[in-house]
């Protein structure tokens, strides 16, 4: 049978290791999600805030050009010379009173291309009325056409300084963009707004950035967009992306793809004061480098979480072998002590079957002998009553009927020893006055011949009563009281005891006689075992045997204390029997 | 911005009464007065007695405050013999007197007292002129002759709240209204003519008269 177990214990193995695998897969996936996810967030939250900081910088630097440049207009709005030109009905002079400072204005970058910001591409003075009052030929007051001033759409001259952004170029063709700043000039004395100074500026130069910022700038401008890193088809598309979504402000990056290539974008509106076309920088930063540098990552963690899994699976082997092992083993003893206990019942059940046979030949053989037994005795004492036989012969046939009486009791034994095997002994218990059943069983042996030279000592403890039935308390009483009769020597002595030792009635025999030799002591209650005297007693082996049957049936036990050469002593325990009553047939 | 004019009024009185001899000198036996008053525009402020005035512009217009007049015959005279001078001074930085009446040909001294730089211009039609940057110890005074009748504005390059007017008439017979816009002006020829009141850049109220010997004439503008 042991070849079932070790499939069964390989099953195990395997179940255990693609569990483990399972484990081991299922936990590395997991925590290698959340990893790259977690990685991923942190990168991309990482690269917007560092976007968005460098547009903040961008921003505050820009509002640092508008104010500086506003401030310079606010300035020249402010000079002496404007005025007079406005109120005096001068406009001749108006702009070459605006003196050098705009000059300068206008040519301010060509000398250091850190200050290209605030280079101006022209400057116009408008009327009350929001016309453009014309320069005179001698002055150069900077390019820009009637279709680019018109984009402004002026109503009318601002009482704040305002900035307002129109495309270069013609028609669809955009060449830039030009921030337009209007500063009102306002009257000294009742500070209304009598003219405007407009000073253009190339928004590019405001809008850019460090070259190593990899951001590009674009400006979107009533639904057209200029965006010079762009290619126009790109710029189309994004601009159709963008109607309706360039509302508010949007501080968190938006990621558009154009081209195929991702970006982050961010957009600011540029003015928001009434009458100017509404405007919108946007900003974009190529998250190209950043996924490439993501896939890169992703590869890497893609790579570390096969090493993890073959890791994982090797280790799994490892784990599952060793674990089962034990396992292994228990079910190899397992399987070995099935083996042996179907074996031993296979055993248990053939001896149980020999015993079964042969309680019932002992109650077959016993019923079939006991008759034929009581019919040669009742023959033999026939033949004693003729008068014609002489004495030996009736002596002869005196002990042929003594042995019929022998024969008979070996039936009777065997008989009850069959009944006590197979169970079918029914027991009637009740209180036995064990006191008067042991005088009478004492008066018993006193009457046989052979007792006349034996000393017997008796002592017995008054009142003893026992659980059992008296009529097999009896037969233990007489096997042990005719035991030291027979194994006893001639002037030997034959000692008695009974008495009450924690909860039992105890008996004990005692006899002079040849010790029982230490090898056969151990066999004493086994039938057909007459031990080392046997041969010169007579009996045939079953009496000790019976007897130990039939105190254990009771609740009792019967063994020997010890044999030497002072004696042999024999020791019967029954329970006592506290409830006082007599039995009725403990007489029997 | 209202400034002492403890250290002004003298220059100014006198000026008044240079003013007024130079009328005498032309008084004859048989001249003739007018007298009146000029009903002036309310002032943007409470008036207080000799505060110097200021010119202002509103709304393209400029014109004195406190509201003020000059009041002058118009005709044809002839021609003022020689170049009287005027003076306006800046002080405080300040023009002083805010509105100067000359006739054709005068000349006007600009002299500086105050500490720092003046830079003295104007764009007006009738006089363009730049001073350009000097200071107190500036010598001679810059100074400019007005040779054509008309309103000047002047103003300061360097300090832009500076502002003043100088009206130059083609008339020797003008003078300059009190506070309340009364006027008087004596030794004036007989015959017809128009007596105007120029009350600020975009108004001058006339009325026709007719002078005669010895007539004192009451007339209110407009």
């Amino acid at each position: 049978m042991s070849h079932d177990a070790a499939p069964e214990a390989g099953a195990f193995r395997v179940r255990l290791m693609l569990a483990m695998m399972v484990s081991v897969v299922l936990v590395a996936s997991v925590t290698l999600y959340f990893a790259q996810r977690h990685l991923t967030v942190t990168v991309e939250r990482g690269e917007a805030q560092r976007f968005k900081g460098m547009l903040d910088g961008l921003r505050s630097s820009q509002e640092l050009r508008h104010a500086i440049l506003m401030e310079f207009c606010r300035m020249l709005s402010r000079r002496p010379r404007i005025h007079a030109a406005l109120e005096d009905d001068a406009l001749d002079l108006l702009y070459p009173a605006a003196g050098d400072e705009l000059q300068s204005l206008m040519s301010m970058g060509l000398r250091d291309t850190s200050d290209q910001a605030l280079h101006g591409l022209f400057y116009r003075f408008i009327d009350e009325r929001g016309r453009i009052i014309p320069p005179p030929g001698s002055v150069d007051a900077g390019g820009v056409s009637v279709e680019e001033m018109e984009q402004l759409k002026l109503p009318g001259l601002p009482v704040r300084p305002q900035v307002g952004y129109v495309f270069r170029g013609r028609g669809e063709e955009i060449r830039g963009v030009i921030e337009v700043m209007i500063t009102p000039i306002l009257s000294m004395e009742t500070q209304e707004p009598i003219a405007g100074l407009v000073v253009g500026f190339d928004h590019a130069e405001g809008i850019r950035t460090p070259v190593d910022a990899d951001i590009l700038s674009g400006v979107w401008l009533g639904g057209r967009i200029y965006f010079p890193g762009l290619p126009v088809n790109t710029q189309r598309e994004l601009a159709h992306g963008l109607c309706g979504q360039l509302g508010q402000p949007s501080d968190v990056g938006r990621k558009v793809e154009l081209a195929g290539v991702p970006y982050l974008m961010l957009h600011t509106p540029l003015n928001t004061g009434p009458g100017f076309p509404p405007a919108c920088e946007i900003r974009l930063s190529s998250l190209k480098e950043l996924e490439e540098r993501q896939a890169n990552v992703r590869l890497r963690i893609l790579g570390l979480a096969g090493l993890v899994l073959c890791c994982g699976l090797v280790g799994s082997h490892v784990v599952s072998t060793r674990l089962s092992r034990p396992v292994e083993q228990l079910a190899l003893d397992l399987e070995q002590d099935r083996t042996r206990r179907v074996s031993a019942e296979a055993a248990l059940e053939l001896s149980n079957e020999g015993l079964q046979r042969s309680i019932r030949f002992s109650a077959d053989a016993s019923h079939q002998l006991k008759t034929p037994v009581t019919v040669l005795r009742a023959g033999l004492e026939e033949l004693l009553v003729e008068k014609t036989l002489t004495s030996e012969v009736r002596e002869e046939i005196g002990d042929l009927i003594h042995q019929t009486y022998r024969l008979s009791n070996v039936i009777d034994d065997l008989l009850l020893l069959s009944r006590v095997d197979s169970g079918r002994l029914t027991l009637r218990l009740g209180s036995v006055d064990f006191t008067r059943l042991l005088e009478t069983a004492l008066d018993d042996l006193g009457a046989l011949p052979a007792s006349e030279d034996l000393e017997v000592d008796v002592s017995l403890e008054r009142g003893l009563r026992i659980t059992g039935e008296a009529r097999y308390v009896g037969i233990v009483v007489q096997n042990l009281f005719e035991n030291a009769r027979k194994y006893n020597v001639r002037g030997g002595f034959i000692g008695v005891i009974a008495l009450e030792e924690g909860g039992w009635a105890v008996l004990r025999v005692r006899n002079s006689g040849r010790p029982i030799p230490l090898e056969f002591q151990a066999h004493i209650f086994e039938r057909f075992n007459r031990g080392a005297n046997g041969e010169e007693v007579p009996g045939h082996g079953l009496g000790l045997n019976l007897a130990r049957e039939l105190a254990r049936l009771q609740g009792g036990q019967l063994r020997l204390v010890g044999s030497d050469t002072k004696g042999t002593e024999f020791e019967a325990r029954f329970p006592l029997d506290r409830s006082g009553r007599d039995e009725g047939d403990c007489e029997g | 911005m209202r400034r002492s004019t403890r250290g002004v009024r003298e220059p100014w009185v006198w000026t008044t009464w240079v003013v007024l001899l130079c009328s005498l000198t032309w008084t004859r036996l048989d001249a003739a007065s007018i007298e009146g008053q000029v009903t002036l525009p309310k002032a943007r402020s409470v008036v207080v007695m000799n505060q110097r005035y200021e010119m202002v512009v509103k709304g393209g217009v400029i014109a004195p405050n406190p509201p003020l007049a000059i009041v002058y015959l118009e005709g044809n005279f002839p021609l003022a013999e020689g170049t009287r001078t005027e003076r306006m001074v800046q002080t405080n930085f300040t023009f002083v007197p805010g509105l100067l009446p000359v006739r054709v040909g005068s000349r006007v001294e600009f002299p500086n007292l105050d500490t720092g730089y003046h830079n003295i211009f104007s764009y007006s039609p009738a006089k363009r002129f730049d001073l350009g940057r000097y200071r107190s110890e500036e010598r001679p005074i810059p100074s400019q002759v007005f040779d054509r009748a008309g309103l000047v504005t002047l103003r300061c390059d360097i300090h832009e709240h500076m502002r003043a007017a100088i009206l130059v008439l083609e008339t020797p017979h003008y003078v300059m209204t009190d506070f309340e816009g009364r006027f008087r002006m004596t030794n004036l020829p007989t015959g017809g003519y128009k007596l105007k009141a120029w009350v600020s850049s975009k108004t001058t109220f006339e009325v026709p008269v007719d002078l005669a010997t010895n007539q004192t004439l009451q007339v209110n503008l407009p």
